[in-house]
């Protein structure tokens, strides 16, 4: 039977902020474009976090709405919970092979009630919590997820059939399998995005068994409205902190990891979060361990220069060690660089590490462009062309590229959508010019 | 729904957990764990307000586990939060949802 097939002018890999920016650029021009995201709905990352620097705005505010734009955009088509397998050239264009996985639930018939959610018996550790919390084998996403629809995890589940019971509109559907279907396109945008260093990668730093020794993405769950406990409390016991530490540093600019770059997020996430912090808690100690402060962007210094001012501590110095005590909490051992270079050991009731991003897919295989030496994706002419990769016709954007914040990630999906759209004029230019070529050829035959 | 539609799913969940019987059998393990672990904390809690480490010294479960737990069942309606002692968050059963 021949596949489904759909055409457009480009296709987007990657439903995070990077992705949803390029995709509405060249859908606002008059393009079509088809986004393909491989979780059941799209967000990325930046849907969990709390608020954005240096503007403070939430980001549930500010991704919603774009996430709507993307899902009701005229232009778009949204395609989520699929997977390109497989991708050709085609005559100038390409042609990609896309899976559906299975959901187990009839998409257009479910009205995201939760029903199902609140019938299944299977708690599990909540992805999107970053494992504080938890959800259901049969869930929508998360509150706000785009499309609200649920998602049944088939690996996860007892097959007990409560859900079917529960639905007011049949929609569990246990007989779904796979669909596949092709993409013809002419251009295509990689926003495959980023994962932060594994918390255990130190062993140094409790190597992920300490239960008060949390990573970044973790502390902006805590800190954000629909976070797992509601308040910023430590896992270990659910005690409110009254002493909070940021390692910097803790899996970038670190030779021993093999992630020698700076992942140029990190001093401004933890400043961001040390001043949320001080709202949420106003009695805590909070205090940033930190090798250098980067804070290259526009009203970045300002930002970390009212961190300082509200009382936040700044320590210059390497953490060579984390343990803990025998009430569970850290014991953070470091080099006071500004203090004659003395070792300390300084006991907080939570330590965050701000650990780095990594390259979160590796697109060579797949889409045959090559990636750095440091897992990212190559960008041969960074200073005139930032998202054309080595491959024509396909563009990059967002942390695929290299790390990059929220602000560089929505400027690159900008220039990406514009160099993609040229590539798309130029390439229906020749097509143009071929068609009337054989017309003419063809008239004096 | 019909008897012959009662039939007909019945037999196509078994053929399902023929199909998928490590993961199911894997899943259905772990939830014996997890109400194992919360009739602990249910009899732990009683009818009070408890903190998360006065479960864990009550039950026998580590206090990391407890909050796991009481974080799902907050979720799902079955705890509520109640209050404050010291720096510790107070955790009630919710009347009709935990049992």
């Amino acid at each position: 039977m021949a596949l489904e097939k759909l055409q457009v002018d480009s296709l987007i890999v990657g439903g995070g902020i990077a992705g949803m920016q390029a995709a509405l650029d060249l859908a606002d021009q008059g393009y079509q474009v088809a986004l393909v995201e491989k979780e059941a709905s799209i967000g990325g990352k930046m849907i969990a976090l709390s608020k954005v620097f240096p503007t403070l705005d939430c980001c549930s505010c500010i991704t919603t709405p774009k996430m709507s734009a993307v899902a009701h955009h005229e232009n778009i088509q949204l395609l989520t919970y699929c997977e390109v397998q497989a991708l050709e050239e085609n005559g100038g264009g390409y042609t990609a092979l896309v899976e559906k996985k299975p959901r187990y639930v009839i998409e257009e018939d479910c009205t995201g009630c939760r029903e199902c959610e609140y019938a299944c018996p299977i708690d599990l550790p909540s992805d999107f919590d970053r494992g504080m919390g938890a959800y259901r084998a049969v869930r929508v996403p998360f509150s706000t997820a785009v499309p609200q629809v649920a998602t049944l995890d088939i690996e996860n589940c007892i097959l007990c059939g409560k859900c079917e019971k529960v639905c007011p509109h049949g929609c569990i559907d246990f007989t779904q399998t796979a669909r596949h279907f092709e993409i013809e396109t002419t251009a295509i945008v990689l926003a495959t995005g980023f994962e932060v260093t594994p918390k255990d990668a130190k062993k140094e730093y409790g190597a992920g068994q300490f239960d008060n020794v949390i990573d970044g993405l973790m502390m902006e769950r805590l800190l954000a409205p629909t976070g797992p406990y509601g308040h910023v409390l430590r896992p270990g016991d659910g005690k409110e902190p009254d002493s909070i530490a940021y390692v910097q540093c803790a899996g970038s600019r670190d030779a021993t990891l093999g992630i020698e770059y700076c992942s140029r997020v990190c001093c401004m996430y933890a400043i961001k979060q040390a001043m949320l912090l001080s709202g949420a808690l106003p009695l805590a100690d909070i205090t940033i361990y930190y090798m250098d402060i980067r804070t290259f962007g526009k009203g970045y210094e300002q930002f970390y220069q009212t961190a300082r001012a509200m009382g936040i501590e700044f320590v210059k110095g390497k953490v060579a060690q984390i343990t803990e005590d025998e009430n569970k909490n850290p014991v953070v051992r470091v080099e006071m660089l500004d203090e004659g270079s003395k070792i300390v050991e300084r006991t907080h009731d939570l330590v965050v590490l701000s650990v780095g991003l990594l390259p979160g897919y590796n697109p060579g295989s797949l889409y045959g462009v090559p990636a750095a030496d440091d897992g990212f994706v190559t960008v041969p002419s960074p200073n005139i062309s930032p998202s054309e990769t080595a491959r024509p016709g396909i563009f990059v954007t967002g942390v695929a590229a290299g790390p990059m914040d929220i602000v560089d990630s929505i400027v690159l999906s900008g220039a990406a959508a514009s160099e993609a759209a040229a590539y798309i004029e130029a390439h229906n230019s020749r097509v143009a010019v071929s068609e009337s070529k054989g017309k003419k050829e063809l008239a004096h035959v | 729904m019909s008897t012959e539609d009662k039939k007909t799913r019945a037999q196509l969940l078994k053929q399902l957990r023929e199909q998928y019987r490590d993961t199911v059998d894997r899943t259905q393990a772990l939830l014996k764990e997890h109400n194992a672990v919360r009739k602990e904390i249910f009899k732990a809690m009683g009818d009070e307000p408890r903190t998360v480490p006065e479960i864990a010294e009550l039950s026998g479960v580590s206090s990391h586990e407890v909050l796991w737990h009481i974080t799902a069942l907050k979720k799902y309606d079955l705890v509520a939060e109640v209050g404050m002692d010291g720096e510790y968050y107070q955790y009630q059963k919710v009347k009709g949802g935990a049992s």
